[in-house]
């Protein structure tokens, strides 16, 4: 009990220390709040002193930070969060409206991805419900893909073809049930595929368990097996979609976008942008409070699926049979993305040439041309090194932080909640202000999201280790905790949370483009991937080579992080005669994920 | 709990939660049902700017209004840039400082007469509004009645273009219920115009019906639902779903995805241009800064970047400002092209305009053909804004519109390129352009004026500080079954009495 209450008061704290940080923003990055309320009123306005000293005067800018915050939390006490800085009308009922449409899109996506999750188990239980799961190969390329998709381009694809072409589902607006189901496509087959492969893994687990054969032998159905089987794996499981469920709320501005959605990842980016405080915070303790409920949320499944099992310590970890690695197709991958390097690079990435835009693909263009004539070839394969070199060097960084945080669990796991319900843009917005707009800004922005989800998995690994049988017996001989640490928690936590992290690398790569509407990061004509994407979002129902190249190739970096992963956990296996244990990927950092998902 | 008690429970749970869900969904703008066949039926119109202020008139929402034929002023822009009747039948100049209005008969969508004394307490309203609409800024006037059809509005210094002035949208008229306690406008049911609006859904819709006793007739069009659709690939979207009626400003990149007999093209006063740091920096040197205006190429730009949705630069102005085109003369005292030789650059823009970073790109190519190095720097426009006012850039790709507010050429050549100019991004202080400002400014005919704001183009186009790249067009979504948009240069009206569907 008294655990909890601390858990609480730090939660409060976060939220609190967020609202303030949130606050001070523009005093911290030097934007003058009067300026961009008036370009958010009006863009073609001119900023002549007149008019921004009557902005100022009518905002009360002159008084301060510290005493606009003061009014703004002594109205929040009576749930009045205070005027739109920019409209001037209330905004508890607009962000409570904004709150309820992303939270409905949220739930439909959450549909859309258990579905999507439950096809593609759908073979593994049956055959596990029928004992035949003995030598069947592990991991389903299709999910793999459909997890990597970019969400942008599924769902400008799904908007343009299924919309638009077919007119089977209207592709614009919020009005209705039938509104809903693109969108949450878009959202949903993505995180669903991750939520399956997950499941996926764990299944087999289950059903070699010794209850499985005892149940089976006693002659229960297979129908009844598999279903406890489902119940056995789904708590390791709920972590991340609680994740999924928080970063999915304000985080999915895009589909809002492309979808014309009114929710609230719009609401607090036209906020964040025009520093209209007082939605921004009211945005942010609506998500920060969505967090904490559904951490509680998951924490109850938890408990009423396999509770007391969980108190008692009785749960032996899912230890999965050793799935075949694969030996050719890591280096498969890595030729075919070599090849497509070494080809693009004698290319020029810069030559523009407006008469030759968006060209198809030809023999003289092989990926075609973008916008400006360019040659999309030569753009991957120049872009390929520094997206690469950077997306690693901030992969390590988050992996070293993830693993740190991750093993004080109680400390960084309502952190880890919140980090994960805020904005990309928020975030990028305050290590901004914090650190100034410097080169390394960008990387530290990604950063300060991307190491929540590991730190997440290593938690979650470290309360199984805990509870395993040879941790007792080498206290038992008297070891101490950094014996402990160094020797047998660390080794078995490291591999995993590498393989996760380097699964999240394409996210990465993708999460720092899209911050570069700050100023931050790669400019252009830079041919950075996640550049390439978002400069070709607009042609993609015309032009579809210009943005599918990029998105290959990031699948295919995927697709290589995950089948090389198979190479590091048989090179530990190797050395350490135990099975190790596995426990669930978290679902990937939604913020980040706003643009690439892989798995 | 039992199954049963469940399962009995389960419709009830439905019950409840039925509204909770509706409530999630955004309210989709009056009905569909059609009108009488021949009174025509409602339009369906996607517009692309969100009101940001609840419609208040005094900003950049003014617009959205009179785009809808929900208010109108005094006077109108007419197709030359000229201020026609709209509420005021005719006027005169009194003296220098002193104008008489004539209204016409008409009412306000409330029933009640449109009278001198209404029509003195709005202009009175917007003239004390925080901050002052734009079309006023720098202005003082006083409006008072005078007898039953009469306005006189009189300005603290001369003001020529006052005619011109009140065509703002900013200016409309609204009847007192409008004007509330605070210094809000309710304009729902209090304007002039062939339409009132009856609902506002947020920034999501809103519903206009026809109304009905209109001075200049009854609209075709029973009515409007409007739905505010800021993303254009989705404008374009809900256009071929037949979604809409009407969408407006699709951008260049999906206009190829809609039917030719759909896209209606229109030139606007909007100039993309390059403006060069007079102040600091590389282009200090005018021969650097000919050197540059040399190396433009404007045609890659109209044809390969706005796919010819748009005219190659010829000045400040472009063909949609009509008259400009028979009155340009040269430009006047150009410096000869100096050599770049690797001078360093940097060249700023935003991204709120899609073409605006490609048009960015081309210019680097083409500057470092002739002989600079350019770096880029491609931000959010309210990020870019203060820096680029500072003179923090070298070079800045601007889209600006040319007649801004008062549709009186004159005063984007103040703002932008004199000493003291609000908006001198170019930080052109130079006094043989001051002085042709000053010149235009304080002419009064209107042919004189135009005259005189070209030699003044000439003058500041001869510093090289700014080059003009392309004028924009501005393609409307228009769906085949309607007839009667209103595509006007000057973005101000879209539907109005002869629109139907």
């Amino acid at each position: 009990m008294r655990r909890q209450a601390v858990t609480l008061l730090w939660r409060a704290g976060i939220a609190a220390a967020l609202v303030c940080a949130i606050g001070v923003l523009p005093w911290l990055s030097h934007t003058d709040p009067a300026l961009t309320v008036l370009k958010a009123r009006s863009a073609d306005r001119d900023p002549t002193p007149e008019v921004l000293a009557d902005i100022r005067a009518q905002l009360g800018l002159e008084q301060g930070p510290f005493h606009l915050l003061g009014d703004w939390l002594g109205g929040l006490w009576r749930g009045d969060a205070g005027r739109s800085w920019i409209s001037g009308s209330e905004v508890t009922p607009a962000v409570l409206q904004a709150l309820g449409v992303s939270l409905l899109l949220m739930a439909v996506a959450l549909a859309v991805a258990v579905v999507t999750a439950a096809l593609i188990c759908a073979r593994t239980l049956w055959l596990g419900a029928h004992r035949r799961l003995d030598g069947r190969r592990a991991g389903g390329s299709g999910s793999a893909v459909l997890a990597a998709l970019p969400e942008f381009l599924t769902a400008s694809v799904l908007a343009t073809v299924v919309g638009v072409q077919w007119g089977w589902l209207p592709a614009l607006g919020w009005y209705g049930p039938q509104w809903t189901v693109l969108p949450a496509l878009a959202l949903g087959l993505p995180a669903g595929a991750v939520l399956g492969r997950l499941l996926d893994d764990l299944l087999p687990g289950a059903f070699a368990e010794p209850w499985a054969l005892a149940a089976t032998a006693r002659g229960l159905p297979g129908r009844t097996v598999a279903r406890q089987a489902l119940r056995r794996c789904l708590p390791g499981l709920l972590p991340n979609t609680g994740l999924f469920v928080v970063g999915l709320t304000g985080g999915s501005v895009t589909v809002e976008q492309i979808f014309d959605i009114p929710g609230l990842g719009r609401t607090t980016l036209q906020a964040a942008l025009a520093q209209d405080l007082p939605v921004l915070q009211a945005g942010t303790l609506a998500l920060v409070l969505l967090a904490a409920a559904a951490a509680g949320l998951a924490h109850v499944l938890t408990r009423l699926l396999i509770g007391p099992a969980l108190r008692d310590g009785a749960l032996p970890s899912l230890h999965r049979r050793s799935p075949s690695a694969h030996t050719i197709l890591p280096f498969a991958y890595a030729g075919l993305l070599a090849g497509v390097i070494a080809l693009g690079l004698p290319r020029d990435p810069l030559a523009l040439d407006t008469a030759e835009r968006l060209a198809s693909p030809s023999p003289a263009h092989p990926f075609g041309t973008d916008a400006l004539g360019r040659d999309v070839l030569a753009r991957v394969a120049h872009g390929a090194l520094d997206t690469l070199l950077l997306a690693l060097a901030i992969t390590a960084v988050t992996l070293l932080t993830g693993v740190a945080l991750g093993l004080l669990p109680r400390l960084t796991g309502p952190l880890v909640d919140t980090v994960t319900a805020l904005p990309p843009v928020l975030v990028a917005l305050l290590v901004t202000a914090i650190v100034g707009s410097g080169t390394a800004t960008p990387a530290l922005a990604v950063a300060a999201v991307a190491w929540a989800p590991l730190a997440a998995h290593t938690s979650a690994l470290l309360r199984q280790e805990r509870a395993a049988l040879h941790l007792t017996a080498t206290r038992a001989l008297g070891a101490g905790p950094c014996f402990l640490l160094r020797h047998e928690l660390l080794p078995a936590i490291v591999p995993p949370v590498t393989r996760h992290a380097l699964l999240r690398l394409p996210g990465i790569a993708l999460a720092l483009a899209s911050l570069a509407f700050l100023g931050l990061g790669a400019q252009p004509p830079s041919p950075e991937w996640g550049l390439l994407l978002a400069e070709n979002q607009p042609y993609a129902e015309r032009a579809p080579w210009a943005v599918l190249a990029p998105a290959a190739v990031l699948a295919l970096l995927g697709a290589l992080a995950v089948t090389a992963a198979g190479g590091v956990r048989r090179g530990r296996r190797r050395r350490r005669r135990r099975t190790e244990p596995v426990v669930p990927l978290p679902e990937q950092h939604p913020a980040t994920q706003e643009l690439v998902k892989t798995g | 709990m039992g199954q049963n008690v469940r399962r009995r429970l389960r419709p009830l749970i439905a019950l409840a939660l039925a509204p909770v869900l509706a409530g999630c969904f955004a309210s989709g703008g009056g009905t569909d049902a059609a009108g009488d066949a021949q009174d025509g039926s409602r339009l369906r119109v996607a517009l692309a700017f969100p009101p940001a202020e609840n419609l208040s008139p005094y900003g950049a929402d003014s617009t959205i209004l009179s785009r809808l034929g929900v208010t109108e002023g005094l006077t109108a822009l007419d197709a030359n840039g000229t201020a026609a009747p709209a509420l005021a039948a005719f006027w005169q100049q009194e003296n220098d400082r002193t104008w008489l209005f004539t209204l016409r008969e008409a009412t306000f969508q409330d029933g009640s007469a449109v009278t001198p004394a209404a029509v003195a307490t709005a202009l009175t309203h917007a003239t004390q509004a925080k901050p002052v609409p734009a079309a006023l800024s720098g202005v003082t006037l006083t409006a008072k009645a005078e007898g039953s059809t009469g306005v006189r509005i009189t300005t603290e210094d001369p003001d020529p273009v006052l005619p011109l002035r009140l065509t703002s949208p900013a200016l409309a008229v609204f009847s007192g219920k409008a004007y509330g306690t605070q210094d809000k406008v309710d304009p729902v049911g209090t304007a002039t115009g062939p339409f009132e609006l009856t609902k506002v859904m947020g920034a999501t819709a809103a519903t206009l019906d026809r109304y009905d006793d209109y001075w200049g007739g009854r609209a075709q069009a029973t009515g409007i639902d409007v739905k505010f659709v800021p993303d254009g690939t989705a404008r374009a979207s809900a256009l071929r779903t037949d979604q809409v009626d009407l969408a407006e400003a699709i951008p260049v990149a999906q206009a190829a995805t809609l039917d030719k007999a759909t896209r209606e093209v229109t030139a606007t006063t909007r100039t993309t241009s390059l403006l060069l740091n007079t102040e600091k920096g590389a282009f200090k040197d005018a021969a650097l800064r000919a050197a540059a205006r040399r190396a433009v190429d404007t045609s890659a730009f109209a044809n390969g970047v706005y796919e010819g949705y748009a005219d190659a630069g010829a000045g400040i102005y472009g063909p949609a400002v009509t008259w400009a085109a028979g009155k340009r003369t040269e430009p006047v005292g150009r410096a000869e092209p100096g050599k770049p030789e690797g001078t360093r650059i940097t060249l700023a823009t935003y991204d709120n305009r899609p073409e605006l970073p490609e048009a960015a790109q081309v210019l680097k190519q083409q500057l470092e053909k002739a002989g600079f190095e350019v770096t880029l720097e491609v931000r959010e426009y309210s990020r870019l804004e203060s820096d680029a006012l500072d003179g923090r850039f070298d070079a800045f790709v601007l889209a600006r519109n040319t007649l801004v507010d008062t549709g009186d050429p004159v005063s984007v050549l103040a703002s932008d390129y004199t000493c003291d100019g609000g908006y001198n991004i170019a930080q052109l202080c130079d006094k043989d352009v001051d002085r042709a400002v000053a010149k235009a400014e304080g002419t009064a005919d209107t042919a004189e004026r135009q005259d005189a704001a070209m030699a003044a183009e000439a003058r500041i186009l001869g510093t090289d500080a700014v080059v003009p790249l392309v004028h924009q067009r501005i393609i409307t979504g228009v769906a085949a079954s309607v007839r009667g948009a209103l595509l006007d240069p000057y973005e101000r009206t879209l539907v109005g009495v002869g629109t139907r569907r």
